[in-house]
């Protein structure tokens, strides 16, 4: 270890050797706490409808509008935010939504969101659209909560899309990298020039959806089709279906609302996890024909029909479920798991251990890229098979050449390396998730089964939300320590960002001029 | 004429005689060696430069040809000679596809261009169709073919081979224009047969020369996997070209960087980043087994060393692209079936544009002993108004008529009509009474 003497300390702080726009970077992250604040006027709202107290979400959108231009005014007006800023605005971002939502909750004064590290595992939950709850009597929290809590995922899947969409690729992370090299062209080039401009056009058609579906719910429940669905369900559960975030205000999900219903959420389910820039081609642009050229798309269509099928296999095999049920049950367990939302139509933790693993590994597929989904993602699975295809092929020809393609284009070899390493670090990540639960768990006592702990850190990893045991889909990780409560919490933090941008922001080169 | 390379002096060659010419050339020496062979007038300058044009008597001129080696020079030359002197033709020497492209788009104010490494596809291509064909051309935008075949030990069978011509199963529109038996040139009649030894020209569809080499050729199966040596531009080309025809395609390039650009380019092409003069490379990816490789590396002794290795480990049928003058001879020679030098096909182009403004096309076969032409049929031709039946034969046969744009293959009770084009068989001799007659 380097002798840590005085000049030495001074030189390392000395905002010159800092190759990070720090104060750019966090002006930004408070002008993003000062703008969610005024999103607690929707509770507010909702509080007054139901007669409920609405000063927590007044006095948590006070303060956090205070800090948050406290901070941007701390801040750097004008500054250079490059993509060094970027890793840094995105990773903070989340962390302070999550912190405003926190503060939310306890102002709240519920018993069941007290302590700080639940009310901040929820809000991260919510804020990353993971779903995984420590509530342990949801009926019993007031409905302007209750809408708050779904609201945050709803707002989470909104930045996730600019992110996912806009921001990740400029940071040459993630998934939307390779949308750009597979669609050349004037339009995808517009698409991308402005993330002001891409951000609105694809809210539009994300809040187009959400309504659609908002429409579809509550008509189901208003001509009585569905009598268990009202017009707060069939809000509060669009909310979290779009951004693929799986909160229910029911203690039992969406266990408690008719088949029809359940059909409308699983189709909702399985559009979410469809890439939003190619969804926009297609219908805002009018051009259904990308939606048929589209590799991914294809495989992510084949993979929930085949695990729809195995799944409905096991379940008439067990006779757990039958006829109309069991393809149901199946569909909505198979969809809410790869498109990690995580809502449940029946309590799966029952289900027979094939079944458990098929969702277990459904987790680690995920979504589309380009969509709320978190998780490994389609397109990700889709390159690594052909890279692999391209070794085995390799071992036998070494001198072939093969250059590997997405939708016909070939994949910059930069991007496949990236793809590889990602893949490596979320199993990486995992395991060391896993072993902290189990260790931990160890530590204070608690009865927690291997296959508990592997789906609890899939789960939060994959920003899915239910896991199996305590924390099934009708549990709680309340009673997990606070400890692993803070893993779980690391866990979706990552996921959500898909890794990178935060492991570098632990790397001295980030920091480096 | 601008430029005296390789090309040039091709194409001096073909048109001395009865041409005019002026070559312009930066190399005296060049300059020097052309007009000691030739009778040509030779000026030393830049061919990009108004004044030499003028001087070299552009304003006089009927066709302004630039060939040298350099695309962007060609095209300033002929865009300088359009503005100085608009009624005098241009053809424009280009290796740039895109320029091509672009000329095809009419985006570019030349009335010819020429790519060397297009037609050296494009021939390759034809031959690779065509398994057993020595020579092979093209007339009328591709609907009909000339093909010279070699009649081999091991084609009978077929119903064209030691059977009357009368009796023989002539494919549909398709003609037997010669039949070459040694040093003679037999006229096909009805009596004739075609035996083994012999070299047969058919003037058909593509089609027909199609179901031609199937029946002549001793191996029938098509030529399916083709490999080819060095992915440069002319390598591309090629593999462009057989891609196109739905062949099976591998490509050996040992530059990595073009190796992998290759393989971007085409997704069912096989590329190898390899030198592919390696034995153990060809052994392992049983290189031998292909039906034909073409050489399309920069070296010549590079070519025919890798050329002479496939053919020991059993590639039945070489190409070889070559790219000194001399080389053709050494490659044949050595046993590589055919050698295609792209200056030569880029100069027989040129040529064909610029003779004589009613003779479309030339090809050469067996040297030069035999020509192909195209005729436009003038009015006050004897043979204007005849049916095919009562034409007396003199030691051509015409083989195909062009009428409209459309090809016809005509049969006795066709009539020639005034403005046809007429493809025809002749040996050279006696190619320009042909043209008197028509």
């Amino acid at each position: 270890m380097a002798r840590l003497t005085r000049a030495r300390l001074r030189r390392l702080f000395r905002r010159e050797s800092i190759g990070v726009d720090f104060r750019s970077a966090l002006g930004l992250v408070g002008a993003s706490v000062k703008y969610l604040s005024f999103a607690l006027l929707a509770p507010t709202a909702v509080a007054l409808f139901y007669s409920e107290p609405p000063w927590p979400f007044l006095g948590a959108g006070a303060i956090s509008f205070a800090v948050g231009l406290a901070i941007e005014r701390a801040g750097r007006h004008g500054g250079h935010l490059g993509v060094r800023e970027g890793f840094f605005v995105v990773s903070f971002t989340w962390l302070a939504a999550a912190g405003v939502c926190a503060l939310t909750y306890l102002l709240t004064g519920e018993d069941q969101l007290a302590h700080p590290i639940d009310a901040y595992f929820e809000s991260m939950s919510g804020f990353t659209t993971t779903g995984a709850s420590i509530l342990t009597d949801v009926e019993g929290l007031p409905n302007s909560v209750l809408f708050w809590r779904q609201l945050s995922q709803w707002l989470g899947g909104m930045g996730i899309i600019v992110l996912a969409i806009a921001v990740l690729p400029r940071l040459r992370v993630g998934g939307r990298q390779l949308l750009e090299s597979e669609l050349p062209g004037p339009e995808i080039e517009q698409l991308a020039t402005r993330i002001r401009d891409t951000a609105r056009r694809l809210w539009a058609l994300y809040l187009a959806l959400t309504l659609i579906q908002i429409t579809i719910l509550a008509g189901l429940g208003w001509t009585r089709i569905d009598p268990s669905m009202n017009l707060f369900e069939a809000v509060t559960h669009s909310l979290t279906t779009m951004p693929t975030g799986g909160f229910s205000t029911e203690a039992r999900s969406a266990e408690a609302f008719g088949a029809a219903s359940q059909w409308t959420i699983t189709i909702f389910m399985a559009i979410a996890g469809a890439n939003f820039a190619l969804m926009y081609r297609a219908l805002i642009r009018r051009r259904p024909g990308v939606l048929l050229r589209d590799e991914e798309l294809k495989v992510y269509v084949v993979l929930l029909l085949a695990a729809t099928v195995a799944l409905t296999a096991i379940l008439l095999g067990d006779d757990i479920f039958g006829g109309e049920q069991a393809v149901r049950h199946a569909a909505f367990q198979a969809v809410s798991t790869m498109t990690t939302t995580g809502m449940a139509s029946t309590d799966f933790n029952a289900w027979p251990l094939l079944a458990l693993v098929l969702l277990i590994g459904l987790m680690f597929v995920g979504g589309s890229a380009g969509s709320t989904a978190g998780s490994i993602k389609v397109v990700r699975h889709l390159l690594l098979g052909k890279i692999l295809r391209r070794e085995l092929d390799q071992t036998v020809h070494p001198e072939v050449v093969g250059a590997i393609r997405l939708n016909r284009h070939p994949v910059d070899e930069r991007i496949l390396r990236a793809i590889s390493s990602f893949t490596l670090l979320y199993v990486g990540l995992f395991v060391v998730g896993t072993l902290l639960l189990v260790v931990d768990a160890d530590r204070v006592g608690l009865n927690l089964r291997l296959i508990d702990a592997v789906a609890a850190a899939a789960t939060t990893l994959g920003n899915v939300g239910p896991a199996l045991g305590i924390a099934g889909p009708m549990g709680s990780f309340e009673p997990y320590s606070d400890f692993s409560k803070l893993v779980m919490i690391a866990l979706m933090w990552l996921g959500r960002l898909e890794i990178v941008p935060i492991i570098v922001l632990f790397m001295r080169q980030y920091w480096r001029a | 004429m601008v430029g005296a390379g390789q090309v040039g002096a091709t194409v001096v060659e073909a048109l001395h005689d009865e041409h005019d010419v002026t070559v312009v050339d930066l190399d005296s020496g060049r300059l020097a060696a052309l007009a000691n062979r030739f009778d040509v007038a030779t000026i030393e300058g830049n061919g990009a430069s108004r004044r030499t044009l003028q001087e070299a008597g552009l304003l006089e001129s009927d066709l302004l040809i630039a060939c040298t080696s350099r695309d962007e020079i060609n095209l300033i030359t002929a865009i300088f000679s359009r503005n100085l002197a608009p009624e005098t033709s241009t053809i424009v020497r280009t290796t740039n596809e895109e320029y091509l492209e672009v000329w095809r788009e009419r985006q570019l104010d030349v009335d010819f261009m020429v790519s060397s490494e297009l037609e050296t596809a494009n021939a390759v291509s034809r031959i690779i169709g065509l398994p057993a064909a020595r020579q092979t051309d093209v007339f009328a935008d591709g609907q009909v073919q000339i093909v010279e075949f070699d009649v081999v030990e091991g084609s009978g069978e077929n119903g064209v081979v030691g059977v009357p011509l009368r009796q023989a199963r002539i494919p549909r529109d398709s003609k037997v224009a010669g039949i070459i038996r040694g040093d003679r040139m037999i006229l096909p009649r009805g009596d004739q047969t075609i035996d083994v030894g012999d070299r047969v020209v058919i003037i058909g569809s593509p089609e027909a020369a199609r179901v031609w080499g199937e029946a002549l050729s001793e191996d029938t199966r098509r030529l399916d996997d083709i490999v080819i040596f060095g992915a440069g531009r002319t390598g591309r080309a090629v593999a462009r070209a057989l891609v196109d025809q739905g062949l099976r395609v591998r490509i050996i390039e040992p530059d990595p960087k073009r190796a992998k650009l290759t393989a971007a380019q085409f997704p069912t092409v096989r590329v190898y980043e390899a030198t592919g003069l390696d034995p153990e490379f060809l052994e392992r990816e049983r290189i031998g087994q292909s039906r034909a490789a073409v050489f399309a590396m920069q070296d010549d002794a590079k070519n025919h060393y890798a050329a002479t290795l496939s053919k020991l480990h059993g590639v039945s049928f070489t190409i070889a692209i070559v790219h000194e003058a001399a080389s053709t001879e050494v490659f044949e020679r050595a046993g590589i079936d055919v050698a295609i030098n792209p200056r030569q096909v880029t100069a027989e182009e040129i040529v064909r544009f610029a003779h004589d403004p009613r003779t479309r096309q030339v090809t050469m076969l067996e040297g030069d002993r035999f020509e192909i032409l195209d005729v436009t049929v003038r009015p006050e031709s004897e043979y204007a108004n005849q049916p095919f039946r009562t034409m007396p034969i003199r030691g051509a046969l015409i083989g195909a008529i062009v009428r409209d744009g459309q090809a016809i293959f005509p049969h006795g009770d066709d009539v020639l009509r005034a403005g046809d084009r007429a493809i025809i068989f002749t040996e050279s001799a006696r190619a320009t009474t042909v043209e008197k007659a028509l």
